[in-house]
This record gives C-alpha cells, sequence and structure tokens, in this order.
C-alpha cells in the first residue's frame, strides 16, 4: 500500500472542502428564504392568479324552445333546432394541407375562410374554417386524427315552411335572441335560462373534477310554443293572398283569420313575406312587420258595425229606424259627406240601408241616438260611444295577444282637442282613431258571435295570457240584429253566387284616406274589409279581416280587399268543411 | 492506503432510494394530465400509465445501476479507464454533432436543440456520458498530475486540460446547445481544481476566464438573451410575455402550493399550464402538490445527500476517489441548485433536470451509477477528517482500534 498522499494532509484542504460546503449551505438557505416568500408570503396573489388562469366559466345553454302550428287538430312543428358545427384550427399546430385535403373531403361547401390568409398570419391560434357542418360530416372530419382541431357546436334556427307566416313566426339574430313575432315577443319564454358551469379546467379548457367550488347550475331549456294557427289553412290563405295581390294596384295585403268564439287566431298572414332562415337578406326591416298587430291605422267604415252595435244594445234604435239623410253633415264647422252620393238616397232612410250604402250619415247618427238627441252629438253620446268603443270592444288599446302589439288611439269624450264632436262623428266611421286589425276583428268577433268579447290569442300552450279572455259586452239580440244587417250588406253577393246559399256570411268593407304630413289627403287609400262565414242560421265560424293598401294606391274596400275575403270565405268552408244550414 | 471496509454511507442510501421514489410518485400523479394534454393538444396517442411506466423503468435500470456500482464494479476498476470512457463520451457528443447538422434521423432535436440519440424505442443523452465520463477523467489526470508535481504548469497540466475541458464544453454548449450541463461540467470542472489545490491566483484568472467566455456566449444568443430577460422581467415583477409564460407558470405553481400544498392528484398546473411539468419543472409540481414542508423535505434530502457526498469526498484517503467523489458532488450540486434557482426565479431558465426526480432515463442512470460508486467509496472512508491525523506515521492502531470494536463487518 501507498503512504498516504500528502495532499489530503493539509489544513488548506480543509478549508476548501469548508468552501465547498458553504457553497451548499449558501445555495440551499438562498433557495429556502425565496420559497418562503413565495409560498407562504406571496400565496395568496398566486392564488388569485391560479383562479384567473385556471376557472372555465362557460354558459350552459338552454335549448331554445320550438314552435308548432296545428294542423287538422294536431301539433305539427314549424321552427325547429338542429345542431351544427364549426371548425376551428390552431393554425400554429394544424398543417395547412392536411386541413385543406380535410375540407376538400368531406366539407367542401361549408368552408368558410381563406386558408391562405389564416396562415399568412404570425401567431394566429385560433380560426374558424368551416361552419353550419352537419353532424355526420363533422365526425367524419373528427376522426381524420389531425392535430389541434375542434368542433364546435352551435344551434340554428331551421324554418321548414319557408315564407309562411314569417311576420308571425320572426327570426332568432346571430345573437340568438329572437326577434319580431313570436320569436321576438316570446323570447324568454323559448330562450329558457342558460346555466352556469364554473370549474377548474386544464389548458385546453376541459373541466376538471380538482378543486372544491366547482359550481354547475343546469340550463332550463325554453318552453315549446303551440300557435292556434292552422298551418294548413294559413298556407291556403297565403297563396290566395299572394294571388290577389298579383292581381292588385296594393303592394301589401294583411289578413287575420279568428274564431269569434273563443278568439283563437286560425291565419295570420303579411305579404310580401321574406324566409326567417335567411332574414338577412331582407333590405327593408319593414318587411319584418306584422301588420295586423303591430301597426295601427283608421280601419274607416268597419268601424260602422262597432257603432251600430252600441246604439242597438242600447235600445236606441233598430235597423227600422228611420234618419233623414242629405248626404252630409256640418259638424263643428267640418262638413262630412257621403262616399256614396246618388241622390236616390237622399231623404228618409232607414238604418239598414244607411249601412248597406255605408253612408257616413248614418253611424253618425247612430252616435247622436246614443246621446238621445236627433240633432246633435251630446257628450252624453260621447261617453257612450266612448265606453263601447274603448271598454267594451277594447278599441285603442293592446288587447293582450301575445305578439308584439300597438294599442291605437281611441280619443276620450272629454279630450281637449278641437272640434271633439267631428272627432267623434269620425269615429263611427272608423276614422280620426287609430287601431289595429287584432283590436277590429276581435271587437267585431264580439258583434257577431252573440256579444262576448274573447281576448285574441295566438298560442295555445303553453298558457300565457292571465288577463281576461272573455266579457258579455252585447245582448243576444242586438249580436242577431247585426249578423242580419252584416249579411243583408253582402246580399247581392249571395244573388251573384259568389256567398253559397246554406251560408250566412255577412261584412263591412272599409275605404280610409290615410294622414300624410298630419292632414289627411286623397293620394292614397287603404282598403279593409272585415266579415264573418257560418251556416246558416248557426253562429260564426270564423272572423275574416283583409286590409290592402300600396304607397299612392287608391284602394277601395269594396273593390280588392272585398274580393279577397269572397274567396277567403269560400276556402275557409271547404278548408274546415262548414256544413251548409237551412 | 486503503481504509478498512465498513458499512456505507445510510443516509446516501435512503437519500437516493427516497427522492427516486417521490419523483415516481409525482410522475404517477401527473403522468396521465401529461398524456392528456399531449394526447388533446398534438392528437398523439400516449396511454395515460404511459409516463408513470417508463419512469418505473428507468427509475428500475437506475436502481440497477445504483447497485451495481456500489457493490459489483469497484471504483479502481472503473477508474482504469477513465481516458477511454473520456474519448468514447466525446467521440459519440461529436457523431451526435455531426449527424445532427447532416440531418440524420438518428439525431433527436427539439426546439432545434439537437441532444438525444435516436434509437428506435429508445432515446439517449450522450451529454449525461459526458458529466460522468468528465468527472471520472479529472479524477484521474488531476491525481496524476499531483503526483508528478506538474499542477499549474502551462504545457504539463493547463493546456491539455484545456484541451479536453474546452472540447466538452463545446460538444455541450455550443453543439448541444445545452447550457444547464455546461453549468454542471463548469462546476464539476471548479470544485475538483479546488480540492486538488491549483495556485489560488491561477484558479481564479481561469475562474474569471469561463466566466467571460459564459457571458460572451449569452450575450451573443439571442434565446438565451431572451431567456435572461425573461428571468429579469419576473423578478422585476414585470408583465407576462411569451417568454416569461415558463417561469410565470412555475412560480405560480410553487406559489400556490403555499405551506402544505393541494395534495397528489390536485395539481392542476401539470394539466399543460406549466410547460416541461414532468421533467425540467418537477420541482414546481412538488410544490403545489406538497407545499413549503414539502419542498423543505426535499431540499433538506438534498442537502443531506450532498454534505455527506462531501464528507465521503473529505474523509476518503485515496486522491483519485477524493476528486471523484468530489465531481459526483458537484455535478449533483449544480443540477440541483441550478434546476431549483430556476423554478423560483432567482436565475434564469436554462433547461437542466432535477437529479433523481425529474423524468427521464439517461440523467438518472447515470447520477444513479455516480452516486451507487460514491456509497461504494463510504464504505472506505475514516471516521475522522484526514487533517487531524496530519503527523500521525501509522493510523493503523487508532483506526484499526476504533472500528474493530464497532463496526466491523466482514
Amino acid at each position: 500500500m501507498r503512504p498516504l498522499l500528502a495532499m489530503s494532509q493539509n489544513k488548506t484542504e480543509f478549508q476548501r472542502f469548508k468552501i465547498l460546503k458553504g457553497i451548499i449551505f449558501a445555495a440551499l438557505a438562498i433557495i429556502l428564504v425565496r420559497l418562503f416568500f413565495i409560498q407562504i408570503i406571496e400565496h395568496d396573489d398566486w392564488v388569485a392568479k391560479a383562479e384567473k388562469q385556471h376557472t372555465l366559466l362557460k354558459t350552459i345553454t338552454a335549448r331554445r324552445g320550438e314552435i308548432y302550428m296545428m294542423n287538422q287538430g294536431e301539433p305539427v312543428v314549424v321552427v325547429l333546432n338542429q345542431t351544427t358545427y364549426q371548425i376551428v384550427i390552431d393554425p400554429t399546430i394544424t398543417k395547412k394541407e392536411d386541413i385543406e385535403k380535410a375540407l376538400n373531403t368531406y366539407a367542401k361547401d361549408y368552408a368558410t375562410a381563406n386558408l391562405d390568409e389564416i396562415y399568412s398570419q404570425e401567431g394566429l391560434r385560433y380560426a374558424i374554417v368551416a361552419k353550419n357542418i352537419p353532424h355526420d360530416i363533422a365526425e367524419a372530419i373528427a376522426k381524420s386524427d389531425i392535430p389541434a382541431i375542434w368542433l364546435k357546436k352551435t344551434n340554428q334556427r331551421v324554418y321548414p315552411e319557408g315564407e309562411l307566416a314569417a311576420n308571425v313566426l320572426g327570426f332568432v339574430n346571430a345573437d340568438g335572441v329572437g326577434q319580431y313575432g313570436i320569436e321576438g315577443a316570446l323570447n324568454d319564454v323559448l330562450s329558457g335560462k342558460d346555466g352556469l358551469l364554473k370549474t377548474t379546467a386544464d389548458i385546453n379548457k376541459v373541466a376538471l373534477s380538482i378543486g372544491n367550488d366547482n359550481i354547475k347550475i343546469p340550463a332550463e331549456d325554453g318552453k315549446n310554443v303551440i300557435l292556434s294557427i292552422d298551418r294548413g289553412f294559413e298556407q291556403g290563405v297565403e297563396e290566395i293572398a299572394s294571388a290577389a295581390l298579383a292581381n292588385s294596384a296594393a303592394t301589401n295585403v294583411a289578413i287575420l283569420a279568428m274564431d269569434p268564439n273563443n278568439g283563437e287566431i286560425m291565419a295570420m298572414a303579411n305579404l310580401p313575406s321574406y324566409n326567417p332562415g335567411d332574414y338577412g337578406k331582407v333590405k327593408d326591416a319593414s318587411a319584418y312587420i306584422n301588420y295586423t298587430t303591430e301597426v295601427p291605422y283608421e280601419p274607416a267604415s268597419v268601424c260602422k258595425s262597432f257603432a251600430f252595435s252600441a246604439a242597438i244594445n242600447e235600445g236606441k234604435m233598430n235597423a227600422d229606424t228611420i234618419y233623414t239623410n242629405r248626404g252630409y253633415e256640418i259638424i263643428d264647422g267640418q262638413t262630412i259627406n257621403n262616399a256614396e252620393k246618388r241622390a236616390s238616397l237622399n231623404g228618409t232612410i232607414n238604418m239598414r240601408t244607411a249601412l248597406y250604402w255605408s253612408l257616413n250619415t248614418g253611424s253618425i247618427h247612430a252616435l247622436k241616438l246614443l246621446g238621445d238627441n236627433t240633432i246633435e252629438i251630446t257628450s252624453a253620446a260621447r261617453e257612450k260611444l266612448y265606453d263601447y268603443y274603448y271598454n267594451k270592444f277594447r278599441l285603442g288599446r293592446a288587447t293582450g295577444i301575445e305578439l308584439y302589439e300597438s294599442p291605437g288611439l281611441v280619443w276620450e269624450p272629454h279630450a281637449e282637442i278641437y272640434g271633439l264632436n267631428a272627432a267623434y262623428a269620425n269615429m263611427t266611421f272608423g276614422q280620426n282613431l287609430s287601431l289595429t286589425m287584432v283590436q277590429v276583428a276581435s271587437a267585431f268577433s264580439a258583434v257577431v258571435n252573440g256579444g262576448t268579447y274573447y281576448t285574441p290569442t295566438i298560442v295555445k300552450s303553453p298558457s300565457l295570457t292571465t288577463e281576461l279572455t272573455q266579457e258579455k259586452i252585447l245582448s243576444d239580440d242586438t249580436s242577431a240584429a247585426m249578423r242580419d244587417l252584416l249579411i243583408n250588406n253582402r246580399s247581392n253577393k249571395v244573388l251573384r253566387g259568389i256567398d253559397k246559399s246554406g251560408y250566412a256570411i255577412g261584412g263591412k268593407t272599409g275605404t280610409a284616406q290615410t294622414i300624410k304630413d298630419g292632414a289627411y289627403t286623397m293620394d292614397e287609400y287603404i282598403g279593409s274589409y272585415v266579415g264573418f262565414v257560418g251556416a246558416k242560421g248557426e253562429l260564426p265560424k270564423i272572423v275574416i279581416m283583409v286590409k290592402m293598401w300600396g304607397e299612392g294606391e287608391h284602394i277601395e274596400g269594396n273593390k280588392d280587399p272585398m274580393s279577397l275575403f269572397d274567396s277567403l270565405s269560400n276556402y275557409a268552408i271547404d278548408y274546415f268543411k262548414i256544413k251548409p244550414g237551412v | 492506503m486503503k481504509n478498512r471496509k465498513h458499512k456505507s454511507d445510510l443516509v446516501i442510501l435512503f437519500a437516493t432510494l427516497g427522492l427516486m421514489a417521490l419523483g415516481l410518485i409525482v410522475i404517477y400523479a401527473i403522468g396521465p394530465m401529461r398524456a392528456n394534454v399531449l394526447n388533446s393538444t398534438y392528437g398523439t396517442d400516449y396511454d395515460s400509465n404511459y409516463f408513470f411506466l417508463n419512469q418505473l423503468r428507468s427509475v428500475g435500470l437506475s436502481l440497477i445501476a445504483f447497485f451495481a456500482a456500489f457493490k459489483w464494479i469497484s471504483y479502481r476498476y472503473v477508474k482504469k479507464f477513465a481516458k477511454p470512457i473520456m474519448i468514447i463520451a466525446l467521440a459519440i457528443s461529436a457523431l451526435l454533432w455531426v449527424l445532427a447538422i447532416s440531418g440524420s434521423s438518428l439525431a433527436k432535436c427539439e426546439l432545434g436543440e439537437c441532444r438525444w440519440f435516436n434509437l428506435g424505442p429508445v432515446s439517449f443523452q450522450p451529454a449525461e456520458i459526458l458529466k460522468f465520463a468528465l468527472v471520472v477523467y479529472l479524477a484521474d489526470f488531476l491525481t496524476r498530475k499531483k503526483e508528478e508535481g506538474s499542477i499549474g504548469k502551462w504545457k504539463e497540466f493547463w493546456l491539455p486540460l484545456l484541451i479536453v475541458c474546452g472540447l466538452s464544453l463545446f460538444l455541450v454548449v455550443i453543439a448541444q446547445g445545452d447550457l444547464g450541463t455546461g453549468v454542471a461540467l463548469i462546476a464539476i470542472i471548479f470544485s475538483t481544481l479546488l480540492v486538488v489545490g491549483v495556485p489560488t491566483k491561477q484558479y481564479l484568472i481561469m475562474l474569471a476566464l469561463v466566466l467571460a467566455v459564459a457571458i460572451g456566449a449569452v450575450a451573443t444568443s439571442s434565446h438565451r438573451m431572451q431567456r435572461v430577460d425573461a428571468w429579469l422581467t419576473t423578478l422585476s415583477g414585470g408583465e407576462s410575455t411569451n417568454s416569461t409564460y415558463h417561469i410565470d407558470n412555475a412560480m405560480l405553481a410553487i406559489g400556490v402550493g403555499g405551506f402544505f400544498g393541494v395534495g397528489v392528484g390536485n395539481s392542476v398546473q401539470a394539466t399543460g399550464y406549466l410547460p416541461e411539468s414532468i421533467n425540467d419543472s418537477v420541482f414546481a409540481i412538488m410544490g403545489e402538490t406538497f407545499g413549503f414542508i414539502g419542498l423543505l423535505l426535499i431540499i433538506l434530502v438534498f442537502g443531506a445527500l450532498l454534505t455527506r457526498t462531501l464528507k465521503v469526498a473529505e474523509r476518503t484517503s485515496e486522491a483519485n476517489e477524493r476528486l471523484f467523489v468530489t465531481g459526483v458532488f458537484a455535478w449533483t450540486l449544480a443540477q440541483v441548485v441550478v434546476n431549483i434557482m430556476a423554478m423560483t426565479s432567482l436565475v434564469p431558465v436554462t433547461g437542466i433536470t432535477l437529479p433523481l426526480l425529474s423524468y427521464g432515463g439517461t440523467s438518472m442512470i447515470f447520477i444513479a451509477f455516480a452516486l451507487g460508486l460514491v456509497l461504494q467509496i463510504s464504505c472506505y472512508t475514516s471516521r475522522e477528517v484526514n487533517i487531524k491525523n496530519e503527523n500521525i506515521s501509522s493510523r493503523r492502531g487508532i483506526r484499526g482500534a476504533h472500528y474493530s470494536s464497532r463496526r466491523r463487518r466482514s
């Protein structure tokens, strides 16, 4: 054996090991102080930072309710949801050739992005390359094993009926919020309530089971809405209306058909229509409007039915009551003329004749009678008419139908306006007030159904209205008398074979001057017709109201709207197989 | 002369085994997360147990290497091959460099740095052999020069030393871009030089020279400057950027751990937020999992391992063995300190494994083998530091009597 090496035997070497030992202790001590600082002193800060980084907040999207119409008594879906997929890539990982090939193979029609453009952007880590892909194609792409490719689920609203009742249905915008129609008005019912997921997640945003304050509030899905509209009938109504519009100077038509015996809407049409699935292509947002509820107008002489009903119901007159027709009336210094000026009508005529020829002097006379005065319009007369119009027929106020609606306006009997009596005289023949079609049709239903007002409704399920649903406002006799008068209006239709025998069909025209820049103009007329259809000797089965108009066009109620009603009334008899009475 | 054999250093034994076991537990907990992140991000198909089973295999091989070095392969035998080992290590490092330059698929590159041989199912990192080889070589070289009395002489000592060390550093730092291993090599070189006792003035000049070259190497490399920049940003509490992401998330993991940690299996940072979570950043995950108390224990275990290793060096009578153990000590210390300091933002991130804990085969096998040899050498230490025997011509009487009463083993 060798002797011990001298080098291991000196003090300096001992010192050198001390240096190395010192390095260990110094380094480890520095590290421990540092760790104490990070883990104990700064702990809360790091936890807060970590929470920010690790917490995934995600809304759980509620499923939007679907919309149904009725079809021969059975609900049938007209608006539904479809799950489609978007393809999202991370351009820093996904190879361009791979995604290009996959898109060309499976989803050529759905590609939405220019790949060259995406790949030319430095540092881009998220890009949508295809949209609206159906499930099976999405699955095929998912199986193609391309790195960093995600399929993002999206919900698409589908309108299989295309333009049918589009203004009633509305659409859903890109943010998932319903706009116009049922989609808009019942958005809260349809959309339900989104849930919330708050969870710790990994770097790919996949939820982890780690963590104590993970929250999951499940989504409450939206309710399905069943409309009272009959799909088949709606379709027929729109086809007939479309044909009528094609042969008319009018550019627009709005139609409302309802069951007078319960207030349910059976058809509601606005033409021209649009496709809610492609709502973005509409140039003018007025195409979305539902004119039956959202736009009040002066419906004109159709309102004579209401003035007559009021006077008859108050026992102030009947169909045979006579008055002197001079062809005009001067009230508050204004001259109100009849539209029908034939001389044979001048002199003493009865109310039946006045309504048949739609004489404004007749309805003004009815108003006077409401105040027990044959010479002038008293405040009592105004109060009575207002009571009928506003309180009983619910004109000039929102009906409560489950759609967006405008209230319109009916002057109060003591309103501080110039020429209040003239205004009231005008109101008897449907001018100087503004009403929606649904107000008029609902009031008209009460006139002809035996005297009960039903709140109009378009939703069968779920039940949404808690307001009044029915109120008896006219006596049975008044209603019967009014039916006779309205049927009498169409006596020539029976003679000409337009109204089939065995059926009770009555109605009233309306031709309104329009207000342009605050004054009545002769440049444009809006034509309306409201009528009922039923078996002879029975209560009416359906009330149909038609409104036609066009910019600068003179649409008179007794022309295009009336003939459209003629077609629709016959179609309703056929469609609902209403049996003739005796 | 050789001391009589006695019991090995149990602290080194149990610290080594304990750290390996701990590493295995942590990889078991976070391996599935790693697999999941890779699978969902890169479309790979790793089984959730892939990383654990791989680590289990590495630990198994490391244990074999450790006990083989401890029990069967005598260090006296190993040191005879100091030169061939060094030549082989340099040769394969050079080969890797050539392969990488020629774009061969045998060289496995990640993030532009080619540090691995790709041999089918296994990959292998030559820098680990180089560290081991340099330790063995320097022990041999310095012992010989000491005996020759040529320490400090330019031609006989510094020139060959500069060639071998310079070549090693070139292959590791420049060719492989592995500054972390470079730091370990420098630590090995200078700690053995310190122990062998080169003239203080020369030692300091060399140290200054190496530091100057190192600073120059960092300053001229844009990606290293970026790391220094990121480190300074993090230290000064500046805004997070892409380059501070790694260190930000390492600190976050450690900070979230708090005093007691979030517990095994509850690490969120391991689910993809912290890069290199199973290898270079495993210390941060341990900080998150076991908290301050856990890290304190881990550091104490490393501290014990290091001080005991140093003690073995101190008490070994053979010069070569002493330098070898010192080299292993410096190697371990450098990796532990640089790794942990990087994770705690005390130094810039360099990319270096935490010995015995990080996921990875080659690095663990070689350090286990080296520690096994240290353990073997620990069986031949004297109880007292040799200095105390300075003026005693023969220590046999003292030591023999001492051990024969208590620690003799056959």
